[in-house]
């Protein structure tokens, strides 16, 4: 009996000596890029894999960290990080899946403050120093944020949509598209905090940009084959944003599927991808036959061009569960680097000087 | 011919029964009450020659009355689960396959949703199963087709003594939980009917400190000056699962039976909140809802040389996932409604005839008529629904014949076809051999080769959006060999297997983003996966009602992305699938004295990658190595008027803070208090 009493014990002793998980707390590190031009890269990461990290490229140096968030923190940036934006030195990153908002100094990426109450956010806009406005996946309203309590402080409904992403702003007017399974754009008095106006453009707006005569350009991706919403051919289009009328429409391919509509940092020409990357005047009167970059075999996930320079940095996801790459190229479309980013790499928010 | 069935008994005995006639619960085959036991022993080891096969006894199935199969598989075998927590979503991955390469049946019946191609073997029971079984690589061709990891069968069926009986056990556990099952059974000569049911109800609120979070500590000018990691509760955790399933049977004849089993199912769970989630259950909600019903009614039919099986049955599944969230307003309305339907109705005719006693021939069809309605209303307009609506009738036809020339030696050739929605895979190919190399110590060498393919599911080929229906058949050409033991004396057992195997599978199903912006499925992948699986169980009598008793499994796997490189920067080739654990290991030890049980359970898993280019240096992207520790301890009570028992259980004893999945918090140490009750009737 004690013989084998002492067997059990020696075998407990064992498991219990190699029993010790590797998790807990994780180390701080201290950065400081107070420096030079920088370029956050956002990372969604995978769907309920909460693995979505930041990437700071600095572009002078052409060195690159990785995951800086959790690093300077300690903590993971969460699940499906969306959209990032800067507003007076400090910058906003928007996750979606987490709820949250993170307020991040843009030099030592710490966290400033923790901004939740969100169902689902996707973009945020700065109305002023004292406003913002956040747009939602699922919830029908658009948050209305005071960047200096960090608090919601109210909200827009958007009563007959649920899908808002991006916004531009021409005056006191906010423009926001209703991407998923709908087809218009809506027109927010900034003032009054409420939906003026709306136009209606093709189905599926994705993006959209504002141009240096204040023309809102929408780029819609027509939706799909079965869509209950409908399926048609994606258009380019351009809006005067004072009469709110269409001026301008350019038609793909019926099976094309242009999206991440950008405009350079002389806001008079357009890029989008659409397989390849292209590139069109707004004076153009008509859709571009020649791409800038040709497509390569690999689906494009994010495009910027930089406000500085022009240059257009391009994210590869690779296979979507693997730390994808940057490729930066010059105005002239000549490749100049390639960067590590992490996973889903999508959207992009240079720090200029 | 009576001395190769005595031996060969012994040495089955032994594999496949392992230790559990140490315990007081006898395991026996179904019928073998009404043919004599020679011949079933002897039909049984024509039946698997050569197969690669675990089975599960009735101590790993019967462990608690909290556990299912996913527990039970996790602990007990080399099938790796990949659990999101406590009743959330359980998928196996088969030596290193996804989790639709595993086919399971229950009664005969796929449990494989046709939709997702998976099981969820957290929704299973594991005290409504009485018999399953692990069907190793090529192995698996004898159950099912599509099994490119393997197959799991898990029945029911009639036991017990003459008379009425009753078995009553409640468990109660930390967060609120509760573990409920009833049996009533009655049985005479013919007839016997059997009832069971399990409610499992749990707010499953455990604690745990949360280290992917910081609650700041500000001054006065609104700068950080410390931090605290909170202390949160396992949101949105919540399930209540009901269980029944009630089983009729009647023997008409010495040779002839029917049985009728009918199982629903009944859960509602919350999908718990991620870790990284700032949104509390007041602005958002994901709920998972199913209700299942399974029957399946059979006749066995036995003559000289042959035995006729025929079954039919049927499956009704509804299933929902909500996802609920703040309006704005503070009020949680319903964001997303995904709804399916699933009606399948099945049917089987099964022969096995022996000629002589060198020969043994069986052949069987299988069908199962497939009726899917899905409806999703995700971010649509009201009244605006996208989904789809789809049957397929698929038919597998199976062909086997099986030879033993001599009495160490056995050969077995199956040959499968299946069809699908009118188009067919090629045929299914499995060889295999044994050969018994010692007597002595029931030394046997086992070998099996397949070629086998899994058709698309449903979803594969018809989900909007995405579906491609130009999809091919997954391919999968697996070979094995190894060696099994058994060795045992008055006072000891010891026995053993130890399994290399090696699979290519290509045209592996893949979901990536399209064109469109949204996923789509593609024959894309290839994988190579490899590796050894061992076995052992040991067990010592010392006397004195003292008992010692371990077993233990250990797998080596590697699972191998061989596509070609999506772009130049693709670095996953040649790398670990994710989520795959190359090492992996169990060790289950129980010591028994008079009327006490005390059991040590121990799982290991070696460290997991999220990313498929295996990314090492990161903070987020990998999961470290798994241990996981439970012990319980029993005590048996007779009365005058019940047999009791008492059972205490420590999950986590070490009260790991860790993630199985990737931001997934899981549970520190909890216990359990299990009461049995077996009341004593006059017969």
């Amino acid at each position: 009996m004690k013989k084998i009493s002492n067997y059990i014990s020696f075998i407990m002793m064992s498991i219990a000596v190699i029993s010790c998980m590797d998790y807990g707390a994780k180390d701080e590190s201290d950065f400081n890029y107070s420096g030079g031009d920088g370029l956050f890269i956002v990372n969604e990461g995978n769907f309920m894999y909460g693995n979505a990290s930041l990437s700071y490229y600095d572009i002078n140096n052409k060195n690159v960290e990785a995951e800086v968030f959790v690093r300077a923190n300690g903590i993971k940036l969460g699940d499906v990080a969306q959209s990032m934006t800067i507003h007076n030195g400090t910058s906003y990153i928007v996750v979606n899946n987490s709820g949250v908002i993170f307020t991040v100094d843009i030099n030592t990426f710490k966290i400033i403050d923790i901004i939740t109450g969100f169902t689902s956010p996707r973009y945020i806009h700065f109305v002023n120093d004292n406003k913002a406005y956040v747009t939602d996946l699922y919830s029908s309203t658009i948050y209305i944020l005071n960047p200096k309590t960090k608090k919601i402080s109210g909200s827009i409904p958007v009563v007959g949509h649920k899908t808002t992403e991006r916004m531009v702003q021409s005056g006191k007017y906010i423009f926001t598209n209703c991407w998923s399974f709908d087809n218009q754009i809506l027109v927010i008095d900034s003032e009054a905090d409420k939906i003026v106006d709306s136009i209606t453009v093709g189905i599926q707006p994705n993006s959209i940009v504002i141009d240096k005569n204040n023309k809102l350009w929408v780029l819609t991706d027509g939706g799909y084959q079965g869509n209950p919403y409908g399926h048609e051919i994606p258009s380019l289009f351009c809006i005067n944003t004072s009469n709110l009328q269409i001026e301008k429409k350019f038609d793909f391919a019926l099976n094309d599927s242009p999206s991440k509509l950008c405009i350079n940092n002389s806001l008079d020409t357009l890029y989008f991808i659409n397989q390849s990357i292209w590139k069109m005047g707004i004076n153009a009167t008509a859709l571009p036959d020649i791409p800038v970059i040709p497509y390569k075999g690999t689906i494009y996930y994010g495009l910027a061009i930089s406000p500085e320079t022009s240059e257009i940095y391009l994210a590869d996801a690779i296979d979507y569960v693997q730390n994808g790459k940057i490729y930066r190229y010059t105005a002239q479309s000549i490749c100049i680097d390639t960067i590590n980013a992490g996973v889903c790499p999508s959207y992009f928010c240079f720090k200029l000087k | 011919m009576k001395k190769v069935v005595a031996v060969i008994s012994v040495l089955i005995s032994f594999v496949n029964t392992g230790f559990s006639q140490i315990n007081s619960e006898q395991n026996n085959p179904v019928w073998r009450m009404d043919i004599d036991s020679a011949t079933v022993t002897a039909q049984h080891i024509m039946k698997d020659i050569g197969v690669q096969q675990t089975r599960l006894d009735t101590v790993a199935l019967r462990e608690n009355i909290s556990t299912s199969m996913a527990d039970v598989l996790s602990q007990n075998t080399v099938i790796f689960i990949k659990s999101y927590g406590r009743a959330t979503l359980s998928t196996a991955s088969f030596r290193g396959t996804a989790p639709s390469h595993t086919q399971v049946l229950w009664n005969g019946m796929k449990l494989n949703s046709p939709m997702l191609g998976m099981v969820d073997f957290s929704l299973i029971p594991s005290y409504f199963i009485d018999d399953a079984s692990i069907y190793h690589g090529a192995s698996s061709v004898s159950i099912t087709g599509g099994g490119l990891g393997g197959a799991i069968t898990v029945n029911t069926k009639p036991g017990g003594n003459e008379g009425f009986s009753v078995q009553y056990i409640q468990g109660i556990g930390s967060f609120d939980t509760y573990d409920s099952f009833l049996k009533l059974n009655y049985k005479n000569k013919n007839f016997q009917s059997s009832t069971r049911i399990v409610y499992n109800d749990s707010d499953n609120d455990f604690k745990y400190k949360n280290y992917n979070k910081k609650e700041y500590v500000k001054d006065e000018n609104d700068n950080i000056t410390g931090f605290e990691y909170p202390v949160e509760l396992n949101k949105n955790g919540d399930y209540r699962d009901f269980h029944a399933l009630q089983e009729f049977y009647f023997t008409a004849s010495k040779n002839s039976h029917f049985g009728l089993s009918t199982w629903y199912m009944k859960s509602k769970r919350g999908m718990p909140t991620l870790n990284v989630d700032y949104r509390n259950e007041s602005n958002s909600r994901s709920r998972q809802n199913e209700q299942t019903l399974r029957t399946v009614l059979y006749w066995d039919r036995f003559f000289a040389n042959i035995k006729l099986m025929t079954k039919a049955g049927y499956t009704y599944t509804d299933l929902s996932y909500i996802y609920s969230g703040d309006d704005g307003t503070g009020r949680l309305l319903e964001m997303i409604h995904s709804q399916s339907y699933v009606n399948t109705v099945f049917s089987k005719f099964d022969i096995e005839y022996y000629l002589g006693t060198k020969w043994m021939f069986s052949a069987n069809v299988t069908a199962h008529q497939n009726s899917v309605s899905t409806k999703d209303n995700a971010t649509l307009n009201p009244g605006s629904v996208t989904g789809y609506i789809k049957s397929r009738f698929e038919l597998s036809s199976f062909a086997s014949a099986k030879y033993r020339p001599v009495e160490r030696l056995g050969f077995a050739v199956n040959l499968r076809e299946e069809f699908y929605g009118g188009r067919n895979t090629p045929v299914i190919p499995a060889a295999f051999v044994n050969y018994v190399i010692s007597k002595k110590g029931n030394v046997t060498a086992k070998a099996s080769v397949a070629r086998n393919y899994r058709y698309p599911t449903l979803n594969d080929l018809y989900f909007i959006p995405g579906g491609n229906d130009s999809l091919n058949s997954e391919t999968g050409y697996t070979y094995d060999g190894g060696v099994e033991f058994a060795v045992s004396n008055k006072k000891a057992s010891l026995n053993g297997e130890i399994t290399a195997f090696n699979s290519n599978i290509k045209n592996w199903i893949v979901w990536l983003p399209n064109f469109k912006g949204f996923w789509s499925p593609s024959n894309v992948k290839k994988v190579n996966s490899y590796g050894i699986e061992v076995k052992l169980k040991t067990g010592i009598d010392t006397g004195k009602s003292r008992k010692f008793m371990i077993d233990g499994n250990f797998a080596w796997t590697r699972s191998i992305n061989k596509d070609n490189p999506a772009n130049w920067a693709d670095e996953s080739i040649g790398k670990q699938l994710v989520y795959i654990p190359e090492f992996s290991a169990a060790v289950n030890a129980k010591f028994l004295w008079k009327t006490w049980e005390f059991a040590y359970k121990w799982i290991y898993y070696s460290e997991r990658f999220t990313t498929s280019n295996n990314e090492k240096n990161t903070k987020i992207g990998k999961l470290g190595a798994y241990f996981m520790n439970d012990v319980s301890l029993e005590k048996h009570v007779n009365f005058s008027w019940a047999n009791m028992s008492l059972k205490l259980l420590i999950n986590n004893i070490f009260d790991e803070e860790y993630e199985s999945v990737l931001s997934h918090p899981m549970a520190g140490r909890n216990f359990g208090f299990i009461v049995e009750i077996i009341p004593k009737f006059k017969r």
